[in-house]
């Protein structure tokens, strides 16, 4: 074995050595210039450099380059750095890069998860030049605004208004074979639940169309919060802090859900839940019937699904109470790093992508998002543009911001969306789904206001 | 080490057991063939299904019940994700292939010759020090990324391919590696090497590598598919897209707001490939370092 | 063991300029990349730390970021939210490397004997393919074996339903138990011993290789048979190989992360998935509390640094014969 090993040694070094050597020039070409991204480095002291960071989203990220480009044009001074990244690392990567202060100086970050960040100090108050919270309060809806605003002081702009209210997928496809009516004027949940059990398909034990598919992370949480406000609860407690989730009208609504699933019967929700069969995916997979989700799945279900056949639509959802009143997740924004070299620049360019109604609403057009800006979103000519976004325009005066949670990902989804979901598929009763819910959410909070 | 003896005098033995191996094929035989056969299902059926989806329209990937087979074979991902103009995946191959080869190389150059160093040489504190180095093989990464990233960040090298590939010029695991295999190199090979007036870096360069070819493709191949495989390392590290590596392209089509799955098992197939291509290469060296190094 | 004695004199000397020339570079870059991160893990555990919040000047600690002594430690004995799924993420993980150890052994160790009993063509056929798995990348091994489990319209209910039975939901029926562990845990272990078995295939087919002949061939003569060679043989021979293989195997399960990130959406359902690795990660980022994540990953690394040592002192006696 000494000969082939001897053999293997030689061109095992000879390709080492001359790879790395080939590597490392190549390496190092590319990466000349590293300070350029923060910017500053112009002669002229004119020329700027901004970074911005989103997630992903082939839709964000188009509808974030046309309004780059259109920058760049009204600004030729301004150099526009756009960078994206996976959604599921999104997040690591802004901490990390947030603990050696080299974030982006612009970063489109969701809204509900601003307030933490600002209590910790982490993102730059919007510039006085740009606006006030007050002027901020007059032409934004407050749901998507609120979750930028921490202590009185505002730290971001909304691009969207992110909700899950007002609108349902419906397959018509479904509907016509079932003899239902299209589109759908369902006066309540009961009506609603009625045309979904007619379309609902189980063989063999294996649902194969699920008639009413609520059962998401996101969906769950909207469902919930809104039942509490619409049957006249609050699901704060009396300090604003606390959650309480033990009142009769949280636990209706928790009831209904469990009823739809295991006595109506319109969901599977051990086959059809957040983590697989995801209403996003399975609507336009022929799974779904009636899906409970925002109208921002229109265009995503459009690009994924080309070849998808069936005719449908996004429709208007009914309500628990005698009038519509909700509570919705903030909506993705522009934020500017406190670190960035050039915070009037880049407060400048994040108000030029969510304050200005006209980019604003090609924003909105590119993503299939509800719009943040009242002005926007009464505009009649919208819905020449995006003309889905009817029943989802209807509800926007009445849906409120969800509220400083302490963590809103704990609170949404491993305390709400994933109890409930446990709920549903018989794993604990009702009663103490709530109570469970409850004292693991409140025990969330009293941890982070320690400190 | 034991082990390695052990291993090692097994290989002599190696070429004697193949006597024994020809039989004919009895019941006990034919049952043998079965499971193994059923084991290579299990083994290839996921890779096949992969293959096979990145093949078909995206259509008939949602029809019920699903086709293994392609009923009609279309291009028509590859063409997609080729034509992509946001992804410039050549750009990601020689990224992946400068980091990878770049850290392949010094991994087993640093790796080999501390190595070395550690089995045939006593100094102050080197046990101390080797204690140290297989510790750091035990904590979990996700801890250490942010002050790694913050050293890279005082370096000024993020966002450079070289932010990728200087962490990785040396490996905790490839010295305590060289180490094992070079302990089982008799003493008396260097000293006769020194007392024929060879340097110390000489009787490294000489003596030791010569004996090392399986050792060297072993580590070299691990290394290989820990650093081409690598996922969040290079996510955190890397901010611009043309500097990114390939496996950026696992997760390219599939957002938070519905995947791709067409696409997704065609960027599988694409960051997949190479590595399988480089393993059927070089999987004979592969099965001897392991065995040589009882390693995993 | 076969270490060189230092001698004194100027030889003595040129070996140590050459040890200290070659190591103190390599020690000082493992320090930078290696040691250092660590030492700040282990400093950040007493403070409550996110890199969200904005501290002090020092590494970002003080202010925001206060310190608070063994706080995080007691913190995972205590019932608040993390010490509560710090103590499932630990069941979960025992569950999952406590049964992947024997899983993995009684299917490569057999494998290994089958493979060996064939002709050598056969042989390294089955070696090469059944290797393959293991260079393929985590994230792709996910992606593809959550629509091998998807309920619908998933390669496994397909088959199930062809024979007749009905299918599960593999990967989110969190009632469902085999032998007393969640359904989806049992898929992870699938998957993962998929990903994972070439290694320990090859290890053994080694160790069976360097068993001599002559005992089985011994054993063959007084008549026993395969299964008694096996037994009372084979086994007793691997003995060694079999202990290397056990620890390595049970290191390398405690530290799977992607499968249970991606295959299983980040520990679901119901957490029935959540292993200390994920959950390190989710602390850290999502929950944006590292100081309690690094002092999580503080337990996991005294948990594996055991585990190792007790290899180390197994592996130490008996290994010739």
């Amino acid at each position: 074995m000494s000969e082939s090993s001897k053999l293997s040694r030689r061109t095992f070094l000879r390709m080492a050595g001359l790879t790395a050597a080939g590597a490392l020039a190549a390496a190092c070409a590319p990466t000349t210039t590293p300070t350029e991204a923060t910017g500053g480095q112009a002669p002229s002291g004119e020329k700027v450099t901004l970074r911005l960071w989103s997630h992903q989203n082939p839709s964000f990220v188009g509808a974030n380059e046309q309004l780059i480009a259109k920058y760049k044009d009204q600004n030729p001074n301004v150099e526009i750095k756009y960078e994206n990244f996976p959604y599921a690392d999104f997040i690591t990567n802004i901490q990390t890069s947030m603990a050696a202060k080299t974030e982006a100086d612009v970063m489109e970050m969701f809204g509900s998860w601003v307030q933490s960040y600002a209590k910790g100090g982490t993102l730059a108050v919007v510039d006085e030049s740009v606006t006030t919270l007050a002027k901020a309060q007059e032409l934004f809806y407050a749901a998507p605004l609120d979750g930028y605003v921490w202590e009185g002081k505002l730290y971001g702009l909304p691009n969207e208004y992110n909700l899950e209210v007002g609108g349902v997928l419906a397959n018509k496809r479904m509907f016509d074979e079932a003899g239902l009516t299209y589109p759908p004027t369902w006066a309540s949940w009961d009506e609603l639940v009625a045309d979904a059990k007619k379309m609902t398909k189980v063989e063999n034990n294996v649902m194969t169309v699920a008639g009413f598919d609520y059962v998401t992370g996101d969906g769950l949480g909207f469902l919930f919060w809104e039942g509490i406000l619409e049957k006249g609860a609050e699901y704060f407690a009396d300090d604003g802090v606390h959650l309480n989730l033990l009142t009769p009208q949280a636990k209706e609504t928790v009831q209904w859900m469990y009823d739809m699933a295991n006595k109506d019967k319109v969901v599977d929700p051990l086959t059809f839940n957040g983590d697989v069969n995801w209403v996003g995916t399975s609507f336009f997979q022929g799974l779904v019937a009636i899906g409970y989700i925002g109208p921002w799945i229109v265009p995503e279900g459009r690009r994924n699904y080309p070849d998808f056949k069936d005719p449908w639509d996004h429709v208007e959802s009914p309500h628990f109470g005698s009038e519509r009143k909700f509570a919705a997740d903030s909506g993705w924004g522009k934020v500017v790093s406190p670190n960035t070299k050039n915070i009037k620049e880049a407060w400048k360019f994040s108000a030029f992508m969510t304050m200005d109604p006209a980019n604003h609403r090609q924003w909105n057009v590119a993503t299939g998002t509800v719009p943040a800006l009242k002005s926007v979103a009464e505009d009649p000519t919208l819905l020449n543009d995006i003309n889905w976004l009817g029943p989802s325009l209807k509800v926007l005066p009445y849906g409120r911001y969800v509220g400083m949670l302490q963590d809103r990902d704990y609170i949404w989804y491993t305390v709400v969306a994933t109890h409930i979901t446990e709920c549903l598929q018989n794993q604990r009763s009702v009663d103490e789904t709530m109570q469970l819910m409850h004292d693991e959410a409140n025990a969330l909070i009293d941890s982070k206001i320690k400190a | 080490m034991a082990i390695l003896d052990r291993t090692s005098t097994l290989l002599k033995e190696a070429p004697a057991q193949q006597r024994r191996s020809r039989a004919r094929l009895s019941a006990g035989q034919v049952i043998i063939y079965i499971i193994l056969i059923v084991g290579i299902l299990y083994t290839l059926l996921p890779f096949l299904w992969m293959l096979g989806t990145s093949f078909k329209s995206s259509t008939e990937i949602v029809r019920m019940p699903p086709t293994l087979i392609p009923e009609k074979f279309t291009l028509s991902s590859y063409r997609t994700i080729f034509t992509d103009p946001s992804v410039p995946l050549a750009r990601f191959y020689l990224n992946s292939i400068i980091v990878t080869f770049s850290i392949v190389a010094m991994v087993l150059f640093t790796s080999s010759l501390a190595g070395f160093v550690f089995a045939k040489y006593t100094f102050f504190g080197k046990n101390l020090w080797f204690t140290l180095i297989l510790a750091t093989m035990m904590i979990p990464f996700q801890v250490i990324m942010i002050p790694l990233y913050l050293v890279l960040v005082k370096l000024g090298i993020t966002d450079s391919l070289l932010g990728l590939i200087v962490p990785g010029a040396t490996s905790a695991f490839g010295i305590f590696l060289m180490r094992q295999f070079i302990e089982s190199i008799p003493s008396e090979l260097i000293d006769a090497a020194r007392i024929d007036g060879a340097s110390e870096f000489g009787i490294y360069w000489q003596v030791i590598l010569p004996q090392m070819g399986a050792a060297l493709a072993t580590l070299g191949i691990f290394q290989f598919m820990g650093t081409w495989n690598d996922y969040l390392w290079p996510l955190i590290v890397i901010t611009t897209t043309e500097k990114r590596t390939l496996p950026i392209m696992l997760t390219w089509y599939n957002s938070q707001h519905g995947s791709r799955f067409d696409l997704t098992m065609a960027a599988s197939v694409l960051v997949i490939l190479p590595i399988v291509v480089i393993y059927f290469f070089f999987q004979r060296w592969i099965v001897r370092g392991i065995a040589l190094t009882g390693f995993k | 063991m076969a270490t060189t004695l230092p001698r004194k004199g100027s030889l003595f000397r040129r070996q140590h300029i050459f040890a200290g020339t070659t190591v103190t570079p390599v020690m000082i870059y493992m320090m930078l990349f290696t040691l250092l991160p660590m030492l700040w893990g282990v400093l950040i555990t007493f403070f409550r730390y996110s890199p969200t919040r904005a501290g002090g000047p020092f590494l970002g600690l003080g202010g925001g970021n206060p310190f608070v002594g063994i706080e995080n430690y007691l913190d995972l004995f205590s019932n608040s939210p993390n010490g509560v799924l710090f103590r499932l993420s630990l069941k979960n993980t025992l569950i999952f490397s406590l049964v992947y150890v024997p899983l993995n052994l009684v299917v490569t160790l057999p494998l290994a004997v089958f493979i060996e009993s064939v002709t050598q063509r056969a042989k390294s056929f089955f070696r090469t393919i059944y290797f393959l798995p293991t260079v393929t990348s985590a994230v792709a091994v996910s992606l593809v074996w959550g629509v091998i489990y998807n309920p619908t319209f998933g390669l496994l209910n397909l088959g199930l339903r062809a024979l007749g039975l009905t299918g599960y939901a593999w990967l989110t029926d969190p009632q469902t138990t085999v032998l007393g562990i969640p359904l989806p845990m049992i898929c992870v272990l699938i998957t993962y011993l998929w990903s994972d078995m070439g290694y320990n295939l090859v290890i053994f087919m080694a160790g069976l290789q360097g068993i001599p002949d002559v005992y089985r061939e011994a054993a063959l003569v007084d008549g026993a048979n395969a299964w008694q060679r096996f037994w009372y043989i084979t086994l007793p021979l691997l003995r060694s190989t079999l202990t290397f293989v056990m620890v390595m195997t049970m290191l390398s399960a405690w530290q799977v992360f992607v499968l249970f990130f991606v295959l299983t959406n980040r520990g679901g359902p119901s957490n029935l998935t959540r292993v200390l690795v994920l959950h390190i990660y989710e602390t850290a980022f999502r929950y944006q509390e590292m100081g309690l994540a690094a002092t999580v990953a503080m337990v996991l690394f005294l948990i594996i640094m055991i585990t190792t040592l007790l290899q180390l002192r197994l592996l130490r006696k008996d290994w010739e014969y």
